[in-house]
């Protein structure tokens, strides 16, 4: 394929650029093999493989209590789930893909650290209830900026949006039925029900990124179709839907600030610990180092695994050439 | 270095009477794992009948774009004689989770042969992007109602992973409006 | 239903669904740490089958005795539990996973076809469901086991390991129950000892044409299913921890 991503050096580049913006206003996707800005491939590239890494080390937070689940039918969910969050790191690394980066390279730069992926997933579950806390509110906050990104103007990563949304449905509502179950269940349900949306509650803020006023990437992102909303937005939305529906179940939020405001029918928060969001991002959160060290292990471990089924293949193609 | 395998091309038929879709990809050694692969990410759940996968560098595409351009070879062309090709093509631009849609087959010497016939013959719709297969690279689940029953049949079963299972949760936002965050506190 | 009967039928039902409970668990030990992305969702597919499975067994003995499937699940000891020490043994690596669960589908997918014609009408329509799953699960795991077995040496050679460690622990797949004589008299489940010959046929095949050393000296082969591995009891704490955490908790 001739590659044509175009720099600002280009002869042709302002007039391309110009037709590329049309065609992203106009609403039409674009696909492997058209033109686009080298900034454009550049700035996917970067999302579409920190989602990708977000979705993969996802796994393990909720990954480590599936021997614990409670019932045959909450383990089958979980499994399902776990798996699921597999399946959009697979969806999502293949439409990075597409842009001509190839899966080992991705996977080298989270393996060596120089990749970032959400930063809530370097939070611990501490017992069974961040397991419907996570579904209910992390989940929830990644489908509003996933509902956006299905929107994008990059054709293979809005098809991997639109399946991970479907899919993503499931997972909010088995969490959402599962912390409402506790919250109404017995003192100890109720409890770690109440502790779980504590811990979570702002962590799954500081999921959709800093104020806009700092978040350098949005302006360029908007423009090029790749985000549709802005941070800011994204999470006044979340906030919106969860605020309310956390409070009838007659759970409470640890933020002192909340309130209702008439005038623009948004539910405000307090401030946003910036501090922590960092700390955590930097690579100083509690589960940071466990998370890294357990992809690692497993690719260290696959690797036999994988040369196997290589060299396995490669005997076969010979057998067949031969033939 | 590490091998994450070679990746393939996963089209995937909801029932037969609608076309093959291009879904994604996945990663695989060699055919038969590849379609083994395809039947446990693409048919976790329903719908799905039949499933093709091709290596993807043995796939030919061209875009609305690139046709327009008269970029019309792709690299080194597929070594073939005369034979078939498959041909897949993209219609709309609206939000979707699949990207061509099977057509088709063409005879013809090279891939982009067999482009100028699909463009030929399949003009009912406007193409935004083209894939052609040859066919011999194609691998195909197997087709007997056996088959269809033990790899497809039973995601249908599995409604715990659909959200309609859990539709009666909660109740709708309107619903709330008033209220602050710590009243509840113990 | 004759006393004696409904009772044998009970405990078979409860060994499958102990077996496939167990297996599960083992499986989804894998969930977030398999090989290669596709493969960790591979396995969790066959980890959500099992699951339904021993679901569905469970289920069979609900209708015979009222049993809850999840009191049984998550609030019997491992002197209650009746599943084979196979499913027991630590999920090792890759290859004692997948020659595990291929030892157990090529078993499983046998019984069934075999349990097909029960004159138990509620068995015979679950083995209907289930079979679906796991011919594929064999397709699945049959290829695994070729191309670990003819991939590198280092496959071949863990995969052999994992061989001569399985192969006296899959032995007690054919060891009938107490009372299962009456359940193969009343044509209620199959005779394991024709299963056997069949399992040993197809299994000793593949697993040569792998590039696998048959026959083993199987060593040690355990009977009794009252008995388990000194892994049970650890498997059941960490499994029943949550469901036994609150005992005043009626739904989770
Ligand atoms: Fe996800
Ligand atoms: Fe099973
Ligand atoms: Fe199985």
């Amino acid at each position: 394929m001739p590659v044509k991503y175009g720099v600002p050096s280009d002869p042709d580049y302002n007039e391309r650029l110009a037709e590329f913006e049309a065609r992203i206003k106009r609403g039409e996707k674009i696909e492997p093999g058209d033109w686009m800005p080298e900034e454009y491939r550049r700035q996917l590239i970067r999302m579409i493989s920190q989602h990708a890494h977000s979705e993969v080390v996802g796994m393990l937070p909720e990954g480590a209590w599936i021997t614990r689940a409670p019932t045959l039918k909450r383990k089958m969910i979980l499994v399902a789930k776990v798996q699921d969050e597999a399946g959009h790191g697979q969806y999502l690394y293949h439409a990075a893909e597409t842009l001509g980066v190839s899966r080992e390279a991705m996977l080298e730069a989270l393996l060596a650290g120089k990749a970032k992926y959400s930063s809530i997933f370097n939070y611990p579950t501490l017992t069974w209830a961040d397991i419907g806390t996570i579904g209910w509110l992390v989940d929830g906050a990644a489908i509003k900026n996933q509902t956006m990104l299905a929107a994008c103007s990059y054709g293979p990563y809005s098809r991997a949006m639109v399946r991970i949304c479907a899919e993503e449905t499931f997972h909010h509502k088995q969490g959402k039925e599962m912390v409402l179950l506790y919250a109404k269940g017995t003192p100890k349900q109720r409890q770690m029900a109440q502790d779980a949306i504590n811990r979570w509650w702002w962590p799954a803020l500081m999921m959709m990124g800093p104020h806009d006023q700092d978040s350098p990437n949005t302006e360029v992102l908007v423009r090029w179709g790749i985000k549709t909303k802005t941070n800011d937005q994204v999470r006044q939305e979340f906030i919106n839907e969860h605020a309310p529906e956390i409070l009838e179940a007659g759970l409470t939020l640890p933020d002192p600030d909340l309130r209702y405001d008439e005038k623009t029918g948004n539910w405000l928060h307090g401030p946003i610990n910036w501090d922590e969001f960092w700390q955590v991002v930097n690579g100083n959160g509690p589960m940071n180092k466990e998370r890294l060290e357990a992809r690692r292990r497993a690719h260290a471990e696959g690797a036999w695994v994988r040369e196997a089924l290589e060299a396995y293949a490669a005997k076969r193609q010979r057998t067949a050439v031969a033939v | 270095m590490d091998t994450q395998w070679p990746r393939w091309e996963v089209f995937k038929q909801d029932s037969p009477n609608k076309p093959h879709q291009a879904v994604g990809s996945v990663h695989a050694a060699d055919p038969e794992h590849a379609l083994l692969t395809a039947r446990n990410i693409f048919a976790r759940r329903p719908q799905a009948v039949s499933m093709w996968v091709v290596r993807a560098e043995d796939i030919y595409s061209w875009t609305q774009e690139e046709v327009a351009e008269g970029q019309m070879t792709k690299g080194e062309s597929y070594q073939a004689q005369v034979g078939q090709y498959l041909v897949f093509r993209k219609t709309s631009h609206k939000r979707s989770m699949t990207f061509v849609d099977y057509v088709g087959e063409v005879e013809a010497a090279t891939p982009e042969e067999a482009l100028k016939k699909a463009q030929a013959t399949f003009t009912d719709a406007l193409a935004l992007a083209w894939w052609i297969v040859p066919a011999d690279r194609v691998y195909k689940s197997d087709p007997s109602p056996e088959t269809i029953q033990s790899w497809f049949a039973p995601a249908k079963d599995k409604t715990y992973k659909q959200q309609q299972y859990y539709a009666t949760v909660g109740s709708h936002i309107s619903k709330h409006k008033v209220g602050r965050g710590v009243e509840d506190e113990e | 239903m004759r006393s004696e009967v409904r009772e044998a039928l009970i405990a078979k039902l409860t060994a499958l669904a102990d077996d496939e409970v167990i297996l599960a668990h083992r499986g989804s030990e894998w969930t977030g740490h398999g090989p290669i992305l596709e493969e960790d969702i591979a396995l969790a597919n066959i980890v959500q089958d099992e699951l339904g499975h021993a679901t569905l067994w469970y289920g069979l003995r609900q209708q015979l005795d009222g049993s809850d499937p999840d009191q049984l699940a998550f609030f019997r000891d491992a002197y209650g539990y009746r599943c084979c020490e196979l499913v027991e043994l630590p999920k090792g690596d890759w290859a004692f996973t997948m020659l595990r669960q291929y030892l157990y589908d090529l078993y499983e997918a046998l019984w069934l076809e075999a349990a097909q014609h029960s004159t138990y009408k509620p068995l015979a329509e679950a083995v209907q469901k289930i079979m679906r799953e796991e011919r594929f699960h064999l397709q699945h795991t049959q290829a695994w086991v070729e191309r670990l077995g003819q991939g590198t040496d280092e496959s071949n050679r863990r995969l052999q390991q994992a061989l001569d460690m399985q192969w006296g622990y899959a032995q007690q797949l054919f060891v009938p129950i107490p009372g299962e004589e009456l359940l193969v008299a009343e044509g209620i489940v199959p005779d394991l000892l024709p299963l056997r010959e069949r399992w040993l046929e197809h299994s000793t095949r593949h697993l040569q044409n792998a590039g696998l050393k048959l026959p083993i000296n199987p060593g040690y082969q355990p009977t009794s299913r009252a008995y388990h591995t000194e892994h049970l009891w650890s498997i059941l704490a960490e499994m029943q921890s949550t469901a036994r955490w609150d005992a005043e908790a009626k739904v989770w």
